[in-house]
C-alpha cells in the first residue's frame, strides 16, 4: 500500500474530524448542563459564518477582527435563546424542549435566507493558502488551522472544566441540580453561560467550516452528522466529542478513500449502530441508572 | 410575439365571426379564446432556491413580452406559479392545487423526482406538456415520457459537449469524474463513460462525495494520485467545487476543471474566488452580457432588466418560450391544445431562432435540445467568456 497516500487521507480525516469535534462540543455543553438536546447548532453554526460574512464583507472589517465579533454575535444569541425560549421550558417535557430547538433551527435557516437570499456564498480568504506539508504528506493549510484551533478550543474547555470555578458549577450542575441549588450555585446562571459557550463555538466552528466548504442556508445539515459523533462520543462528554469527531473523521476519510465516496454515510452509520449495540451511552457518556 | 393590434383585431374578428358559424357546435379549445395557461411548482425557498427565483423572473418576463405583444392567436398565457421549497412533495401539492383550479396546458416542474412522479399523470391527463429545471438523461427519452422536454441538452450530453470539446483540444486525454452521490450527480456518469471510450479519451478516475460534504480533502488526494488533465464536476452547484480546485491548485495539480449547467452561472463561479480564474463549462444558452453575435431578445431582456440575469433566469425565460412555441404552432395547425397535440407542435420546431438566446439555429428533435457551447471564467473580465464555437450533438 501507498504508505505516503495512507499519511495523507490519515491527515485529511483527522482534520475533518477536529471539525466535527469543535462542533460535538457544542452538543455536549448544553446537553451536559442543561439535559437539552440542541438541534439547532447546525442553524447556530450557519448563522455564525453568516455574521462573519456581514462584518467582514458587509461592513468591511478585517477578517480578524469579524471572526471574534461573529464568535460573539453566536454567543450573544445562546444567551437570548436560553432566556427567551428554553428558560419558560424549563419543566416541561424534553420532547417539547426539543420541538423547540427544531424550530429554532427552522427559523434561523428563514431568517437568514430572507436577510441574504438563497445562494450559496463563500467567505472572503483570510487564512493562509501556503500549503502543510508534514514530512511529505500534504494537508491542507484551511484543515490544518481548523485542526489547531479545534484543538485549542477543545483543550480550553477541559481545562475551564477542571479548574475554573464555573466549570466546577457547570459539572455539580449536570451531575444533580438539585443538590447543586442546596450548596448555592447559581443553577440558571450555570445554563445560560452553558448556552452561551456552546453558541459562541458552534458560531466559531461555523466560520471555520464557512471558509472550507462555502455557507448557504442549508448548511445546518453539517448539525446533523455531527450528532452522530456526540452519540458515540457520549452525549454529556466533551473528550468523547472529541475521540468521537477524530474517530468519525478518520473512519470517513479511509471510507472514501478505499472504498468511494458513497461508503462514507454507509461505514459511519454501521459504526454507530454497532456502538451503540456495545455501548447505549456512547464511548464516554454517563451510565444513568434510572430507579423506581 | 410581433404582432400587431391591426392583427389582433382581424384575428379577434375572425374568431368572431367563426364561433357565429359554429354556433350551438362544441367549440374546439383552441378556439374558445380563453388564457392559455401555464402552471408552474417553482422552488423559491429551499436549496434550489437560487436558481428558483431567476427561473420565476424568466418565465414571467417572457409571458410579459409575449402578452403585451398580443399574446398568441390573442389568447394570453397566464402563469400560475406555487413555491415548493424543491420538495418532491409539496411540488405534487402545487400541481394538484393548480391543475384542480386551473386548465392547465404547459407546466413548469422543479425537480428530476417531481417530473417522474407526474408523468404518469401527464399521460393519463393528455391535457398538457411539462419542462422543468431538470435536465436528467433519463427524462430525456420521448417513448417513456411523451410529454415531457427540456430546454437544453440533458446531462449525458452536457458531457458529451464537453467530451467532444477535450477530445479535439487534447486527443486521448486523461479525464476524471467528480459528482455527488445523488440522483442528479449519478445521472450521467456511466453513459459518459462510454461517450468518452468513442471519442478516445481515458475516463481515469470517478470520485464520488456524499451529498452536504463539507471537507473533501480525502478526495483531493485522490484526484492527485490519478493526475486528470481534465476534471470534469457534476451535481453540484458551488460547494465543494471552490475547496476541491483550491487544494488541488496547491497541490500543484494542472487539470483544467470543469462544470456543467447549474454551476456554471456568472456569479456562482465568481464566487470560487481565486479558484474560479481558467474554470470552465458548458452552456446552452449565451450569458446575460454576450455582446457576440445577434441576440435581440437578449437586448430586450438586458432592456427589461438593468442589471445581470442568471442562467436560471435564462432557462425559465427560454423554457417559457419552447412552450408559447409549441402552443402556436399547435393553434396555427387549428388543433385542439392537447398534450400530444402541444408536443407535436414543440417537435416540429426545426432551424428556430431563439432571438439569439441559443446561438444558433435549434431543432427538438426528442425531449432536449442538444446545442452548448464551452465557456471559461476570465478573471479579469470577472465574465465567463464563450471557448469554443456551438457544438451540436
Amino acid at each position: 500500500m501507498d504508505t505516503l497516500f495512507l499519511a495523507e487521507v490519515t491527515l485529511a480525516g483527522l482534520g475533518a474530524g477536529a471539525l466535527y469535534a469543535l462542533t460535538g462540543v457544542a452538543f455536549v455543553l448544553i446537553y451536559k448542563a442543561t439535559r437539552v438536546v440542541n438541534l439547532a447548532i447546525g442553524e447556530i453554526l450557519m448563522l455564525g459564518g453568516y455574521a462573519f460574512l456581514g462584518f467582514a464583507a458587509g461592513l468591511g472589517l478585517s477578517p480578524w477582527l469579524a471572526l471574534p465579533l461573529a464568535i460573539a454575535a453566536g454567543g450573544a444569541l445562546g444567551w437570548l435563546v436560553e432566556r427567551a425560549l428554553i428558560r419558560p421550558m424549563l419543566g416541561e417535557s424534553p420532547i417539547s424542549v426539543f420541538m423547540v430547538t427544531i424550530g429554532l433551527g427552522s427559523i434561523l435557516a428563514g431568517v437568514v435566507q430572507l436577510g441574504w437570499g438563497a445562494d450559496p456564498l463563500r467567505l472572503p480568504e483570510f487564512m493562509p493558502s501556503t500549503p502543510v506539508f508534514i514530512g511529505e504528506a500534504y494537508l491542507a493549510p484551511k484543515v490544518a488551522i481548523g485542526f489547531v484551533a479545534a484543538a485549542v478550543v477543545i483543550g480550553l474547555f477541559l481545562a475551564l472544566f477542571r479548574f475554573s470555578r464555573g466549570g466546577v458549577a457547570l459539572k455539580a450542575t449536570a451531575a444533580d441540580q438539585g443538590a447543586a441549588y442546596s450548596v448555592g450555585i447559581d443553577v440558571p446562571r450555570v445554563f445560560s453561560v452553558a448556552w452561551i459557550l456552546a453558541c459562541a463555538t458552534a458560531a466559531g466552528a461555523g466560520v471555520l467550516i464557512g471558509a472550507i466548504g462555502g455557507i448557504s442556508p442549508t448548511m445546518g445539515v453539517f448539525g446533523l452528522s455531527v450528532l452522530v459523533v456526540v452519540i458515540i462520543g457520549g452525549l454529556d462528554s466533551i473528550a468523547g466529542a472529541l475521540v468521537g469527531g477524530l474517530l468519525i473523521g478518520l473512519v470517513e476519510a479511509l471510507a472514501g478513500a478505499f472504498l468511494g465516496g458513497e461508503f462514507k454515510l454507509v461505514v459511519t452509520f454501521a459504526l454507530l449502530l454497532v456502538l451503540l449495540m456495545v455501548r447505549p451511552y456512547g464511548l464516554f457518556g454517563t451510565h444513568e441508572i434510572e430507579r423506581l | 410575439m410581433t404582432n400587431t393590434n391591426l392583427d389582433r383585431r382581424q384575428l379577434l374578428a375572425g374568431t368572431a365571426a367563426l364561433a357565429g358559424m359554429t354556433l350551438g357546435v362544441r367549440p374546439l379549445a383552441a378556439q374558445d379564446g380563453g388564457d392559455i395557461v401555464l402552471g408552474g411548482s417553482i422552488p423559491l425557498t429551499g436549496v434550489f432556491a437560487f436558481a428558483g427565483v431567476g427561473i420565476h423572473a424568466g418565465i414571467q418576463d417572457y409571458l410579459k413580452i409575449l402578452n403585451d405583444g398580443g399574446g398568441i392567436k390573442g389568447r394570453k398565457i397566464k402563469y400560475v406559479a406555487e413555491d415548493t421549497a424543491y420538495k418532491v412533495d409539496a411540488s405534487v401539492a402545487a400541481f394538484n392545487k393548480i391543475t384542480s383550479q386551473e386548465k392547465v396546458s404547459l407546466y413548469y416542474g422543479d425537480s428530476t423526482g417531481f417530473s417522474k412522479t407526474i408523468n404518469p399523470e401527464l399521460d393519463r391527463r393528455g391535457s398538457m406538456i411539462m419542462a422543468g429545471a431538470s435536465f436528467a438523461t433519463e427524462l430525456n427519452d420521448p417513448k417513456k415520457f411523451p410529454l415531457q422536454f427540456m430546454a437544453g441538452p440533458d446531462y449525458t450530453e452536457m458531457f458529451g459537449i464537453l467530451l467532444r470539446y477535450i477530445a479535439k483540444e487534447k486527443p486521448g486525454a486523461r479525464v476524471a469524474f467528480v459528482y455527488s452521490d445523488s440522483e442528479f450527480g449519478r445521472d450521467p456518469i456511466a453513459p459518459s463513460e462510454a461517450v468518452a471510450k468513442e471519442l478516445k479519451l481515458s475516463v481515469v478516475e470517478k470520485i464520488v462525495t456524499p451529498p452536504g460534504s463539507v471537507d473533501v480533502s480525502t478526495e483531493v488526494l485522490k484526484l492527485r494520485r490519478a493526475n486528470p488533465d481534465f476534471t470534469i464536476f457534476h451535481g453540484y452547484v458551488l460547494a465543494p467545487i471552490p475547496e476541491f480546485v483550491a487544494q488541488a491548485k496547491q497541490m500543484g495539480m494542472k487539470s483544467q476543471f470543469m462544470g456543467t449547467f447549474w454551476t456554471m452561472d456568472n456569479s456562482t463561479v465568481q464566487r470560487m474566488g481565486d479558484s474560479a480564474d481558467g474554470f470552465m463549462g458548458v452552456m446552452p444558452y449565451r450569458y446575460y452580457y454576450d455582446k457576440d453575435g445577434s441576440s435581440p431578445m437578449l437586448e430586450k431582456i438586458r432592456q427589461m432588466r438593468p442589471e445581470y440575469q442568471s442562467t436560471g433566469y435564462l432557462q425559465g425565460f427560454v423554457t417559457a418560450m419552447l412552450m408559447a412555441e409549441a402552443v402556436k404552432r399547435t393553434l396555427d395547425a387549428g388543433k385542439e391544445l392537447t398534450g400530444v397535440n402541444l408536443k407535436a407542435g414543440l417537435n416540429s420546431i426545426k432551424d428556430f431562432d431563439t432571438g439569439g438566446l441559443f446561438g444558433v439555429p435549434i431543432s427538438i428533435p426528442g425531449n432536449s435540445v442538444p446545442v452548448g457551447r464551452i465557456y471559461r471564467f476570465d478573471a479579469k473580465a470577472k465574465q465567463m467568456q464563450p471557448a469554443s464555437d456551438w457544438i451540436k450533438l
